[in-house]
C-alpha cells in the first residue's frame, strides 16, 4: 500500500473519526477510500464496551445524577466504538444544539439528548430538528416549558432560527413569535415537579427522575400564523418543514459541517459579516442537501469524497478539539479495556483543556479553531500527552514499542528509529523541521528504553495538537 | 411469594442515607450495613451506613482511603459466624474486616492471577464452617478462604461451559452448602458443591419470565427457592428450585421514613410531588428498553444490585441508581400495613382547599403520623 494512500485514510480517520492506529490503517487502505467512507456512514453492527460494562463498573456513569456521569459514558463510548464517525457526529451536534447542565440540572435526559444524536445525527435534518424540539433537556435548556398559548416565551423559536438552522439576518422578529407560537405545548411531563427539583437542584429522595416529552394540546396556539411568507395553522413540524426549505439553512449547515470537518472557519457570529473560506465547497455541499432531500448522510459523503477535503493543503489545519485530542489518545494507549477509577482524571483533563462535554459554556457552545488554545490550555494539552504515551502501563503504547522495536531498536538509524515512530502513531507526519528535531532526539539514544520518550517527544509536538 | 413490605433510605452524599449502594448486610445484631461506593467513586460518598429497619441511623465506617480501616470503592460485604461484616473492594483487591461497631479488625487481598490473589473482588458469602467464597470477578473465578483470609480453593475460568464464569458478580451458600453464583457476563445462575463441583445452571439471556439477563445477586431459602436480581431486566425474580419461574417483581418503592422526612421540611417540593403522575406514559421514542423506563418512573427497581435474605424472610434489593433498598416479605407473609404513597399528603391538601389556608409543617406532621397508625 503506497504511503500516499495510508496518509489520506489517517486524515479521513483523524477528521471524521478520532485517529487510528497503523493496523487499523492497513485494514481502512485494503478496503480503499472510498468504501471506508462508505463504511463510517453506514456502520454496521456498531461495538464498543458497552453500557452494562458501563453500569456495572462506574455507576454515576448509570445513574446520571450529574453531567460527569453522562460524559463519562460517553468517553468510554469514544474510546471503543468501531463506528467513530457516528460520535464524531453526536459530538458536531452537541457543538450546535449546545445543551448544558447547570439549567438541565439532569445528566440523564443530557444523556438521552446524545443518544438522540448518536441515532439520528446522520439522517434527515428535518427529522433531526423535530426530535430536538421534542427532546427535554432542548425544553428546558430554552424554556420551551414556559411557552404557552397566549403567553410566549420565545427562547427555543429564537435559538432555533439564530443557531440552530438559519443564521442571523434571515428571518424578522415577527417571525420569531409566530415560530414560538407554533411550539406552544411542546412541554416535559409533571412540568411542575420537575421544575421545583430543577430550580433547588434536588435529587430527593430517591435520585433524579428522566424528563419526558409531553405534548400539550390544550395549551398549543391553534391559531393561524405567519411564518417566513408562509400562512396556515402551523405546528412545530409544519415550521421545522418550512425551515429545512430555506437556502439559508442549506447554507448554514453546510458551512458548519465544513467548519467541524474541513477547515477551521472563523467563529458563528462573524459568519452573517464573513465569507465562507472556500464558497465553492459550501455551494457543493448545498447542492447535496437539496438533491438528498435533506440527507446528512448524503451530504457528508459529498463532503468527505471532495477534493478540497482530500486536499494535502486540509491535513494538519484543524486544532483538535479537547474531546477529540482525549478520545484520540485513549484510544491509541489502549489504557481502557473496562470502566476504572482512572477515567475521573482522564476526563477531567479535557475539562482544564476548556471542553466539558454536557456543560458549554453557553448556548452558542464552543468556539472552535485556534480559540481552543491559550498558554493554560496548552500547557494542559501537552502535559497530557506526553504523560499517556510515556506511560508503558498502557497496552496500546507497550504494542507500539514493542512493533517498533521489532529487530531491535539499536538497528535502526535515529531517522528509521524517528519513522518508525511516527508511522505507528498513525501515520503521523511533521514539518522537516520538526523531524530533524526529534531525530538530534533520537542520536546516541536509539534503544528501546528510549522508544517511549521519543513517543512522548513526538505527541508533544505542534502537529500532534491538529487534526 | 414476595410481598412489599417497605422502603428504607434516601440519596446523600455523607452521613444518614446512601449513594450509589452496592450491597447489604443483614447482620444478626439487628442492623444493616449498607455499602456505598458513592459518585464519581469517592471523596466524601464511600462509606457504609449502618442503621436498622425502623430506620434508625448509628453512623457510618469505612470512608474513603487507602489506610486500615479506609475503602475505595466497596462492592458486597457478608457477615461471618462470629459477627464480622467482611467488604470486598473492587480496586484495591482487598478484603477489609469490620467489627459491627465499624472498628477496623483485618485486611488481605492483593492484585493478581495467582492463589489466593484477586482481581475486583466482588460478591462474598460464608458457608457454615465459616469459610469465604468470593466471587474474584476479572479472573473469572472463585476464591475460598478461612475466615482469616488464608486460601482454600479456587474454580472456574472464563468462558461460557458448564462451571465457567464470565465476570461473576453476587454469590450465596444455600442452606444445604451449595455455592450459588451471579453468572452477570453470561445470563445465568450456577450452583456449585462446596468444592466447586458444577451442579447445575438456571436461566438463560432474554426478557422473559425465568431468562435473565446480567444477573448481579442471587439469594435462596430453606425450600430451594431462588431470588435472582435481575440487574439488566430491572427486576427481580423468584425462580423454584428447578429454575423455573415462580414470580417477577419490578418494583413498588415508597416513601422511606427518611423521603418522608424530607418532604416534610421542603414543602413546596412535597406538594409539587404529590401533584405529578409518578408512572407516566413514556414516549415511544423510548422503546421498551427497561433501564431507560427505570430512569423515568421512580418506583421501579433501577439498578438492583444485590439481594438478601434475613432470618425472618425478608428480602433486601439494594438499588444502585435509586439509593435505596426495597424490602419484601417472603411468605409466610407478615404484611404490615403502610401508607400509600403520597395518601397522607393529599389528605391535608384538600383540607388546604376546603379552608384556603396554608398548611404548616406540623399539620403535615400530624397528618401523616394519623395515617400511619
Amino acid at each position: 500500500m503506497a504511503q500516499t494512500d495510508i496518509e489520506l485514510i489517517a486524515h479521513l480517520m483523524r477528521r471524521a473519526g478520532f485517529g487510528a492506529t497503523r493496523d487499523e490503517l492497513d485494514a481502512y487502505a485494503a478496503k480503499g477510500y472510498e468504501a471506508t467512507v462508505e463504511d463510517l456512514l453506514n456502520p454496521k453492527d456498531a461495538e464498543w464496551l458497552g453500557d452494562d460494562m458501563v453500569r456495572r463498573f462506574d455507576l454515576e456513569a448509570s445513574g446520571m445524577i450529574n453531567s460527569p456521569g453522562s460524559a463519562r459514558s460517553w468517553v468510554y463510548r469514544m474510546i471503543t466504538t468501531n463506528a467513530p464517525l457516528v460520535e464524531k457526529m453526536a459530538l458536531f451536534w452537541h457543538g450546535i444544539f449546545a445543551t448544558g447542565v447547570p439549567k438541565v440540572i439532569n445528566g440523564r435526559v443530557l444523556y438521552d439528548q446524545i443518544g438522540m444524536f448518536r441515532h439520528h445525527g446522520m439522517g434527515r435534518f428535518d427529522s433531526l430538528l423535530v426530535r430536538l424540539a421534542k427532546d427535554p433537556a432542548m425544553i428546558v435548556w430554552l424554556d420551551n416549558q414556559d411557552n404557552h398559548s397566549g403567553a410566549i416565551n420565545e427562547n427555543w423559536a429564537r435559538e432555533l432560527l439564530e443557531l440552530f438552522s438559519m443564521g442571523v439576518g434571515n428571518y424578522t422578529e415577527e417571525d420569531i413569535k409566530e415560530c414560538a407560537r407554533a411550539f406552544t405545548g411542546w412541554t416535559i411531563g409533571n412540568t411542575n415537579y420537575m421544575m421545583v427539583r430543577s430550580e433547588r437542584d434536588s435529587d430527593w429522595p430517591y435520585g433524579r427522575i428522566a424528563y419526558h416529552f409531553d405534548y400539550r394540546p390544550e395549551d398549543h396556539d391553534e391559531g393561524e400564523k405567519t411564518f417566513l411568507g408562509h400562512r396556515g395553522r402551523f405546528n412545530g413540524e409544519d415550521i421545522i418543514g418550512i425551515i429545512c426549505r430555506q437556502e439559508s439553512t442549506a447554507r448554514f449547515i453546510s458551512r458548519h459541517l465544513y467548519h467541524f470537518f474541513v477547515a477551521d472557519e472563523p467563529p458563528v457570529p462573524s459568519w452573517p459579516y464573513t465569507p465562507p473560506r472556500d464558497p465553492e465547497a459550501i455551494d457543493t455541499l448545498v447542492q447535496s442537501y437539496f438533491d438528498s432531500g435533506y440527507d446528512l448522510r448524503s451530504v457528508l459523503r459529498a463532503l468527505f469524497n471532495s477534493d478540497f477535503f482530500k486536499s494535502e493543503d486540509a491535513r494538519y489545519k484543524k486544532v483538535k478539539g479537547p474531546a477529540e485530542l482525549l478520545v484520540s489518545v485513549l484510544r491509541m494507549t489502549g489504557e481502557f479495556d473496562r470502566p476504572k477509577r482512572e477515567m475521573i482524571p482522564r476526563y477531567q483533563q479535557i475539562v482544564w483543556m476548556g471542553q466539558q462535554l454536557n456543560n458549554p459554556p453557553s448556548v452558542e457552545g464552543w468556539h472552535q479553531g485556534t480559540e481552543w488554545i491559550d498558554t493554560g490550555t496548552l500547557i494542559e494539552r501537552i502535559n497530557f500527552v506526553s504523560e499517556q504515551f510515556g506511560d508503558t502501563n498502557h497496552q496500546g503504547v507497550r504494542e507500539m514499542v514493542d512493533k517498533i522495536c521489532e529487530g531491535g531498536a539499536e538497528r535502526l538509524s535515529p531517522e528509521q528509529l524517528v519513522d518508525r515512530c511516527l508511522d505507528e502513531m498513525g501515520a503521523f507526519t511533521v514539518s522537516d523541521e520538526t523531524r530533524d528535531s526529534l531525530v538530534r532526539f533520537a542520536e546516541g539514544r536509539h534503544v528501546r528504553e528510549n522508544v517511549e520518550q521519543l513517543l512522548r517527544l513526538s505527541a508533544s509536538t505542534k502537529e500532534f495538537q491538529m487534526a | 411469594m414476595l410481598h412489599y413490605l417497605q422502603t428504607i433510605g434516601i440519596v446523600a452524599m455523607e452521613g444518614r442515607g446512601f449513594e450509589y449502594p452496592t450491597d447489604t448486610v443483614a447482620a444478626k445484631n439487628g442492623r444493616l450495613y449498607v455499602l456505598n461506593r458513592s459518585r464519581d467513586f469517592g471523596e466524601r460518598g464511600v462509606r457504609v451506613t449502618v442503621l436498622d429497619l425502623d430506620s434508625e441511623y448509628y453512623g457510618t465506617f469505612g470512608h474513603l482511603g487507602e489506610d486500615e480501616g479506609l475503602l475505595i470503592s466497596p462492592m458486597c460485604a457478608a457477615e461471618s459466624g462470629q459477627g464480622l461484616i467482611y467488604v470486598t473492594d473492587d480496586y484495591t483487591h482487598r478484603i477489609t474486616v469490620f467489627d459491627y461497631d465499624g472498628g477496623f479488625v483485618s485486611r488481605w487481598g492483593t492484585h493478581g492471577a495467582g492463589d489466593g490473589e484477586m482481581n475486583g473482588p466482588s460478591g462474598a458469602a460464608f458457608d457454615a464452617d465459616d469459610n469465604l467464597y468470593v466471587a474474584d470477578t476479572h479472573n473469572n473465578r472463585i476464591q475460598k478462604f478461612t475466615s482469616s483470609g488464608e486460601f482454600l480453593l479456587a474454580f472456574g475460568s472464563l468462558g461460557s461451559s458448564e462451571g465457567q464464569l464470565r465476570l461473576p458478580w453476587g454469590l450465596t451458600v444455600a442452606p444445604n452448602g451449595d455455592l450459588y453464583v451471579a453468572d452477570w457476563g453470561n445470563d445465568r445462575i450456577q450452583r456449585f458443591s462446596p468444592d466447586g463441583d458444577f451442579i447445575a445452571a438456571y436461566g438463560a439471556s432474554g426478557r422473559g419470565d425465568g431468562e435473565l439477563r446480567r444477573p448481579s445477586g442471587v439469594a435462596v431459602d430453606e425450600n430451594d427457592y431462588i431470588y435472582v436480581s435481575d440487574w439488566g431486566n430491572e427486576r427481580v425474580q423468584a425462580l423454584d428450585g428447578d429454575g423455573s419461574p415462580v414470580q417477577v417483581l419490578r418494583g413498588e418503592a415508597t416513601l422511606s421514613k427518611w423521603a418522608a422526612g424530607f418532604m416534610e421540611a421542603n414543602l413546596e417540593e412535597a406538594e409539587a410531588r404529590a401533584s405529578a403522575n409518578l408512572a407516566p406514559d413514556l414516549p415511544d421514542v423510548y422503546g421498551d428498553d427497561p433501564h431507560t423506563e427505570s430512569a423515568h418512573i421512580e418506583s421501579l427497581f433501577w439498578a438492583p444490585m444485590s439481594v438478601k435474605l434475613d432470618d425472618a424472610g425478608r428480602l433486601y434489593v439494594t438499588e444502585g441508581n435509586r439509593h435505596r433498598i426495597q424490602i419484601y416479605q417472603r411468605e409466610p407473609a407478615r404484611i404490615a400495613s403502610r401508607p400509600s404513597d403520597n395518601t397522607w399528603l393529599q389528605n391535608v391538601q384538600a383540607r388546604k382547599q376546603a379552608t384556603g389556608t396554608r398548611i404548616s409543617s406540623s399539620d403535615i406532621l400530624s397528618a401523616r403520623d394519623a395515617d400511619r397508625t
